[in-house]
């Protein structure tokens, strides 16, 4: 038994073939995560696509991925082969936390993949469309409860441009903070807030159920196959993406950065990667180069401001 | 953990109660300060990020004056002699091991750390034991890093055997 | 088809030659990662995932299921040998268990661990493929009040391992409580006693503070006892195996310990850590042997294992049934089902039947793997004992940095490991109980972020605390469980009823 195991692994171990680049990949989040199921499928997509031979996930917890960060800028320095996986949501605990290290000190490569924010309430709700849920809002801010993710995070930061955008003190949302998206999502199907929000896909399976109204989605565009409005044909001007980016290490030589940069292309337009894409269901938004660091410093520009509105960042 | 502590008989003021105390009331005390500093964000509760800490801190303070009023009365388990020599052995293993741990590797670090436990314990060989930890560490570095994929920080004896 | 056939269908699959052996590897595998202290089912199953990839679907399933299980399972095995707990939800076995390891009777300890996590494990299996619809009506009931209220019916029973004293008891309640404090305030995203240092932003981890002050501060405990210290440990008294009185003992426990255990891991924000918690004060209350607790009492062993591994399965009735992965754990398998094309939802008993019920096989399977692979090796583990305390003690330190360093291998979280140990060796010196210290990190966050989130729910107003129902009921239960004993002992009369009352502090 021992001996069939031993043989299986090593077996495995020894079958791949060397390649130039080892990577290791740094999830500034627990297993579990949407950063770290990122890291891992690009974990196995690099190895089965040839990319690299020999790549290992390590988990760096805590504080909406800043001690990730922080750890990934001053320990990788000139390391072209650690990558760290991050995304919107480090804009904004970057800010609420004051991290000392900001997206600035590392070498962001690309944006990968990104969700939709999704704008539900329970199926039992007397709150029929997005109009509805914004003239209870402005009625009384406090009786509309919100349950989303941690305070700070992208579902905070859409209530609060939810409220904004018509017209109420984004400062009076009674915003209910949860632990991970299962608790939230628990509180929604009970009836324990008013609505929820959270990404299109934490509710998909609610919404087809029946079980939860989707009143909207953040999206630019109507997105296909989800019967919902977009917040701007609901009349509230919001735009949002919760991306999710790769990063390289700081002081990189300009060939460093090229080669670092061509191997994530290649992960991003491999058919091994786009199959992951559509088993997890997220969106294909690969944007690199001087394009995403322009998109980059927006998001981070805009986050700023609502944060402040909201009264998290003085 | 408690379970065979017996009760001093003698009714006399214990100093080490009064530090355990006086650490209490420290304690409370940085809590509130910490707390103060706390500003009420916006929230529909009126229990915010500051009125817990506060009441824990009041039930330390509390705690402290029990504490103290304890250690008046004598009424702390009687202690057994604490041999210092043992303690700093492990403790100064469990400080090498953190200390070497990114640059020497796991297993050099860890080795050392089980070496310096087994001389705490009576076994001061170090020439014997430190190898023998080393090995242990390497073989369990093989294991966990090698075959089960647990990231554990690599040095010198680790990359050569990757080599 | 109906339930019945497609649970025989299943494991008709699951029981070919070639099933069996992957679930065993699965078990083997689960149980080497997730008996590290510190690293808990959710990383077990994170790292070993790619390594179902390679096999067929079924086998896959089939491995993941044994992970899965193994993981839950190792802690305890090391909770009752090294007095380490392998993960949050093995710390109560500890208590008792490393107690009863220390007077020669591991293997009965080790084997009630054993049976009672299968007994559990299958009872709330077949909970799962029959009653989770209900279940999870229940689980959706709850929100932050009841939640809320859960917590202090907790906080109650962890009076039950206070020791012998209520003022160091509360003590190191509250020593848990203010590192609990640590790390930014969830509801508001501010930052509390952390001063500026970003390691400390994410809290006190609680394996690391369990590890550290079981483990490392017993060690240093022993350590300073030098010579004069206890003779080495009797490995085996008596019988290694279960006697008939440890089977009586037990099976009532092990039954209880699955009905608490398995709605509280149904529930979203329940966590297994609770059950056990539960588990071990109904044993202490309704115990014929009340001066064993504290010496190793087999009921305090059996109870929260068992309850312990009905909160596993229960963790799959909210991610069956609805989709939703209420623990890290759960996330991971989540990511791992959909490697199958799975995607768990609300209509995933209608639309999936043969990989929900292929599962709850590999489950049941996987489950009976766990008691091949653990009975026969207690004879084995027990003799971990003899080891000489140098090498002995020096494993166990090995072991517990090594979870530690697994976990996340920073400089940050092993110096916490050995401040923590100082404080539980000084702790164990002054007789200070460790384990409230513990609770009260677990715990204290929960409660108060379920208070917060129900009065900013209602708008500040705090009678929705007792107004509903399900809240006013466990708030009952609380208060009648403080305020009972304290009559009874008042009034001081007959024999049982004193019994109940000593058990009190």
């Amino acid at each position: 038994m021992k001996h069939f195991l031993m043989t299986t692994f090593l077996s495995a171990a020894l079958a791949l073939p060397a390649f130039a680049a080892d990577y290791t990949i740094i999830a500034p989040a627990n297993p579990g995560g949407g950063w770290d199921q990122t890291a891992r499928s690009m974990q196995q997509v690099m190895q089965q696509a040839g990319i690299s031979g020999n790549v290992q996930v390590q988990n760096v917890p805590g504080a909406g991925g800043t001690i990730g960060l922080a750890q990934f800028s001053s320990q990788g320095q000139g390391n072209p082969n650690t990558l760290l996986v991050g995304g919107y949501v480090m804009v904004g605990a970057i800010l609420t936390n004051h991290s000392p290290v900001t997206l600035r000190d590392v070498e962001p490569i690309a944006r990968l993949t990104g969700e939709y924010e999704a704008i539900v309430v329970p199926a039992s709700s007397p709150i029929q469309t997005m109009a509805d849920l914004v003239a209870e809002l402005k009625k009384n801010p406090g009786a509309v409860s919100w349950g989303g993710g941690s305070a700070g995070g992208t579902d905070h930061i859409m209530a609060g441009l939810i409220a904004k955008a018509a017209g109420v003190d984004p400062k009076a949302i009674n915003y209910i903070a949860f632990s991970g998206g299962g608790e939230a999502l628990a509180a929604i199907l009970g009836a324990q807030v008013t609505a929820g929000i959270s990404g299109y896909g934490e509710f998909e399976s609610q919404i087809k159920s029946g079980t939860l109204r989707l009143l909207a989605v953040s999206s630019a565009e109507r997105l296909p196959g989800v019967d919902a409005p977009t917040l701007k044909e609901a009349g509230l001007d919001i735009a949002v993406q919760n991306w999710r980016m790769v990063a390289a290490a700081p002081g990189l030589s300009a060939e460093q950065k090229a080669a670092v940069s061509a191997d994530v292309e290649k992960l991003a337009k491999s058919p091994q990667w786009a199959e992951v894409l559509k088993t997890k269901g997220w969106q294909d938004t690969y944007l690199a180069g001087e394009a995403f660091k322009e998109q980059l410093d927006k998001d981070i520009a805009a986050t700023e401001t609502i944060l402040k509105d909201i009264g998290l960042v003085q | 953990m408690s379970g065979n502590a017996i009760p001093s008989t003698r009714a006399k003021a214990d100093k080490a109660a009064f530090g355990i105390a006086l650490f209490l009331a420290a304690l409370s005390a940085l809590i509130f300060w910490d707390a103060s500093r706390l500003q009420a964000v916006a929230s529909y509760s009126r229990v915010g990020p500051a009125t817990i800490p506060t009441v824990i801190a009041a039930c330390l303070l509390g705690l402290a004056v029990w504490t103290a009023v304890a250690a008046r009365a004598g009424d702390f388990p009687r202690r057994e002699r604490q041999e210092i020599g043992p303690v700093a052995w492990v403790v100064g293993g469990l400080v090498l091991q953190m200390l070497c741990l990114k640059t020497l590797g796991f297993s050099i670090a860890t080795g050392l750390l089980f070496a310096m436990t087994a001389a705490a314990f009576g076994k001061r060989k170090l020439h014997v034991t430190i190898p023998l930890g080393i090995l242990l560490c390497l073989a369990i570095w093989l294991l966990f890093a090698g075959l089960l994929q647990l990231s554990l920080p690599a040095g010198p004896l680790e990359h050569l055997l990757r080599r | 088809m109906s339930t019945f056939d497609f649970l025989l269908q299943g494991l008709l699959v699951a029981m070919q030659p070639m099933n069996l052996i992957y679930a065993l590897i699965g078990v083997t595998l689960g149980t080497a990662v997730g008996v590290l202290p510190g690293i808990g089912p959710a990383l077990t199953v994170a790292l070993l995932l790619p390594v179902t990839y390679r096999l067929d679907p079924g086998g896959s399933l089939i491995m993941f299921a044994g992970i899965y299980y193994g993981g839950m399972y190792g802690g305890s095995t090391t909770s009752i040998l090294l007095n380490t707990p392998g993960e949050s939800s093995s710390i109560v076995t500890a208590l008792e268990g490393n107690k009863m390891a220390r007077a020669g009777r591991g293997g009965p300890a080790l084997a009630t661990a054993a049976i009672g996590s299968f007994v559990a494990g299958l009872i709330a299996t077949i909970g799962l493929a029959f009653i989770a619809p209900a279940i999870v009506k229940l689980a959706l009931v709850f929100g932050p009040r009841e939640y809320f209220a859960l917590m202090v019916l907790a906080f109650v029973t962890v009076s039950s391992a206070f020791g012998d004293s209520t003022l160091r008891g509360l003590t190191s309640l509250f020593l848990g409580f203010a590192l609990a404090i640590i790390g930014i305030d969830q509801l508001t995203g501010q930052t509390r006693m952390s001063f500026g240092v970003p390691d400390l932003l994410d809290g006190v981890e609680v394996t690391t503070l369990a590890v550290a002050m079981f483990a490392i501060g017993e060690t240093l405990y022993i350590a300073a006892q030098g010579e004069q210290g206890p003779d080495k440990v009797e490995a085996v008294r008596g019988s290694v195996w279960m006697t008939g009185q440890d089977w009586a003992r037990s099976w009532k426990p092990w039954l209880r310990g699955t009905v608490i255990g398995f709605p509280i891991g149904a529930m979203p924000a329940g966590g297994a850590e609770i059950g056990t918690f539960l588990s071990y004060a109904t044993e202490k209350r309704l115990t014929k042997h009340p001066e064993e607790f504290g010496h190793g009492a087999i009921e305090g062993v059996a109870g929260p294992e068992a309850a312990n591994n009905a909160s596993a399965a229960g963790t799959l009735v909210p991610l069956l049934t609805l989709g939703l992965p209420t623990t890290a754990t759960a996330a991971i398998m989540l990511a791992g089902f959909q490697q199958y094309g799975l995607q768990p939802g609300p209509l995933l008993f209608a639309t999936n039947p043969q990989l929900v019920w292929g599962l709850i096989a590999s489950l049941l399977i996987a489950n009976f793997m766990l008691l091949v692979l653990n009975l026969p090796l207690v004879g084995l583990w027990v003799k971990l004992l003899t080891i000489p305390r140098p090498w002995l003690y020096a494993g166990i330190l090995t072991f517990a940095t090594l979870g530690t360093i697994g976990a996340n291998p920073s400089v940050f979280e092993l110096g916490m490991l050995l401040a923590f140990g100082l404080m539980g060796y000084l702790m164990r010196v002054f007789g200070y109980p460790i384990a409230p210290v513990v609770v009260g990190l677990i715990l204290g966050p929960l409660a108060e972020q379920q208070l917060r989130r129900a009065l900013a729910i209602s708008q500040g107003d705090p009678s929705v605390l007792f107004t509903s129902p399900i809240a006013a009921v466990l708030l009952a239960i609380a208060a009648l469980a403080l305020i009972v004993p304290a009559v009874l002992r008042a009034r001081g009369k007959g024999q049982v009823l004193s019994q109940l009352a000593a058990s009190e502090d």
